[in-house]
């Protein structure tokens, strides 16, 4: 049975008010901005997002108003926005965002025990500092969201090294993945060229996976060389073909980042209002991806293709 | 000077790089020290990112710690599971010599905030949090890159988003972590400065065009400046590298 639909309808679907999202990639590197933008089309709102390493597509969905609470070590396109702006915004003026902070490496041991069925992960990390003594979002406010942990943690005695500390981390229940592959088949099997960051775990945890993809193949094609395949499609429930779907990140193996989107977002982040035009103009004006594309013109895109051999774009201007 | 403050900082940096070990970096200013050492006195050490991305050779200045151009001639590209896990047991068995970090605001201890300024509820600045940084100074000895002002130099920071010393001498061990390991320098646009027996920052180095009293004045606790001497200036030969061959376009220096 083909998996392949739309962005449209693989977010109308799957994902709805008050989920909790996991997002794959890292930072600028193969974030499913496409996806993601359908989720700010569709103005799916109440989410709880569990960040990892964020990029500026959870600002955009933060900037939109749509995210009430964010687990959180990063977020920022970096070399471009050292922090993102709009959830700066959010938590300096606004004060309307839950968060709490964790550091990368509990989040990523975090996903990992979500992957492996377990209700928590103990960890060193995080002792000694405010991470352990400040709680972002308190047990009584935790009451009344039933997507959140009672607690941000316990510490406890280590039973197997009497007298050492462990953290112990709650792992989250993810409602929704979203995940950008290089390349995926009709029955959900998909495979990840370069660098994987937290997308298996992620997609192991949650209740739903929806991949985009840059190169749809077919069943047969894929399972030629199955040791290179990264997602069994048993863990997939929405293929969406998506060239240059994670746009404005990088690829691995197909497209380098696309500068002059980081650039202008850099400005566009500043204030509300540009924010807002900019969501217009690139999300809610566009009838789809491939409106989306051509707003950056096909002669642009092709050029941020990798030279092979080197994996990036030589020269390619980032200010 | 023939130099300028940022290209001191990155060969401070490099200097604290050996042959045949192995650092854990982030991009900027730690990833171009890091890259001149290995185009100078130390061509085996193996740089590692929190990425999950191992022993890249970037040929140009990388924008993140995920860049596809710190993929180039890389060893391994491993999910970021196996790369904390890497980090953590490797660390214990004395194996990654130091992490490099930076930060907004630093205490004597060596106790570093990158997460905001001023209430954590409704903060002045909100920056982006720890990101792999707590993880290096749980487990890993580190070197600090820092903005010296005195503001940021203070002795009591605003958030502990990294563990230094804790609070002296026996504050790791308090806190349940490693007592071996812990800050190790912290390098700024005037100086290095590195940690005591009783775990308190003192001045080591200073730059040329600084002096000790200039560098007290711009921090805001009391510094031992007794054992400071003036920073060895580049040579000729290690200045000539980082300006053709490690940042050529002026990206980071």
């Amino acid at each position: 049975m083909s998996k392949v639909v739309s962005a449209q309808e693989a977010i109308s679907t799957y994902l709805k008010p008050g989920d909790m999202i996991a997002i794959g990639g890292f930072v600028t590197n193969r974030r499913p901005y496409g996806l993601v933008r359908e989720i700010i089309k569709q103005r799916i709102g109440n989410l709880y997002i569990e960040g990892g390493p964020s990029g500026g597509e959870i600002d955009m969905l933060i900037g939109a108003g749509l995210v009430t609470a964010i687990n959180i070590s990063y977020i920022a396109n970096s070399g471009f926005s050292q922090v993102c702006r709009r959830f700066r915004n959010a938590i300096e003026k606004e004060h309307s965002l839950l968060f709490e902070d964790y550091s990368l490496d509990v989040q990523t041991i975090a996903y990992h025990g979500a992957a492996l069925g377990l209700s928590y992960m103990p960890v060193k990390n995080m002792l000694g500092t405010d991470l352990e003594r400040k709680w972002g979002i308190s047990e009584e406010e935790r009451k009344k969201h039933p997507k959140l942990p009672a607690k941000k943690f316990v510490i406890q005695e280590d039973p197997f090294d009497p007298g050492s500390k462990l953290c112990l981390v709650p792992t989250p229940k993810i409602d929704v993945a979203l995940v950008h592959a290089q390349v995926a088949s009709p029955d959900g099997t998909c495979r990840i060229n370069g660098p994987q960051f937290q997308d298996m775990d992620i997609a192991m945890a949650a209740k739903h996976t929806i991949i985009s993809a840059d190169r749809i193949v077919s069943d047969d094609e894929i399972r030629h060389n199955p040791e290179l395949n990264t997602l069994t499609g048993l863990v997939v429930d929405a293929v969406v073909p998506m060239a240059f779907g994670c746009h404005p990140s990088q690829c691995f193996g197909v497209h380098d980042m696309d500068p002059r989107f980081f650039i202008k977002y850099e400005q566009v982040s500043k204030s509300g209002e540009a924010f807002d035009a900019f969501i217009k103009e690139y999300v809610d004006d566009v009838a789809d991806h491939n409106e989306y594309l051509d707003k950056w013109g096909a002669s642009n895109l092709l050029n941020l293709r990798v030279q092979e051999g080197v994996g990036y774009v030589p020269g390619l201007k980032r200010k | 000077m023939e130099w300028t403050t940022k290209q001191m900082m990155a060969i401070a940096l490099s200097r604290e790089l050996e042959n045949g070990k192995t650092y854990i970096v982030g991009t900027g200013l730690p990833l171009i020290g890091a890259t001149l050492a290995k185009n100078t006195h130390a061509p085996t050490a193996s740089l590692l990112l929190e990425s999950g991305l191992f022993e890249g050779n970037p040929q140009e200045v990388p924008t993140s710690v995920s860049d596809l151009r710190l993929n180039y001639h890389a060893s391994a590209l491993w999910p970021q599971y196996r790369y904390f896990a890497f980090q953590s047991v490797y660390a214990k068995r004395g194996l990654i010599d130091k992490g490099f970090l930076g930060g907004a605001q630093i205490d004597p201890y060596g106790n570093l905030n990158s997460t905001s300024i001023g209430d954590y509820f409704a903060p002045h600045s909100r920056f982006t949090g720890s990101g792999g940084a707590n993880g290096i100074a749980t487990y890993c000895d580190t070197v600090t890159v820092m903005k010296h002002e005195k503001r940021r130099f203070t002795e009591n920071i605003d958030y502990v988003t990294s563990p230094g010393w804790v609070d002296g001498p026996n504050g790791r061990a308090n806190a349940g972590l490693d007592p071996n390991k812990g800050p190790r320098a912290v390098i700024t646009e005037y100086c290095v400065l590195r940690f005591g027996e009783d775990k308190r920052m003192y001045l080591a180095e200073y730059f040329e065009g600084c002096t000790p009293e200039f560098i007290q004045e711009n921090t805001g606790f009391e510094l031992d400046l007794s054992k400071a001497v003036p920073a060895e200036p580049p040579t000729k030969e290690v200045l000539e590298i980082l300006k053709t061959k490690v940042d050529p376009t002026g990206l980071m220096t």
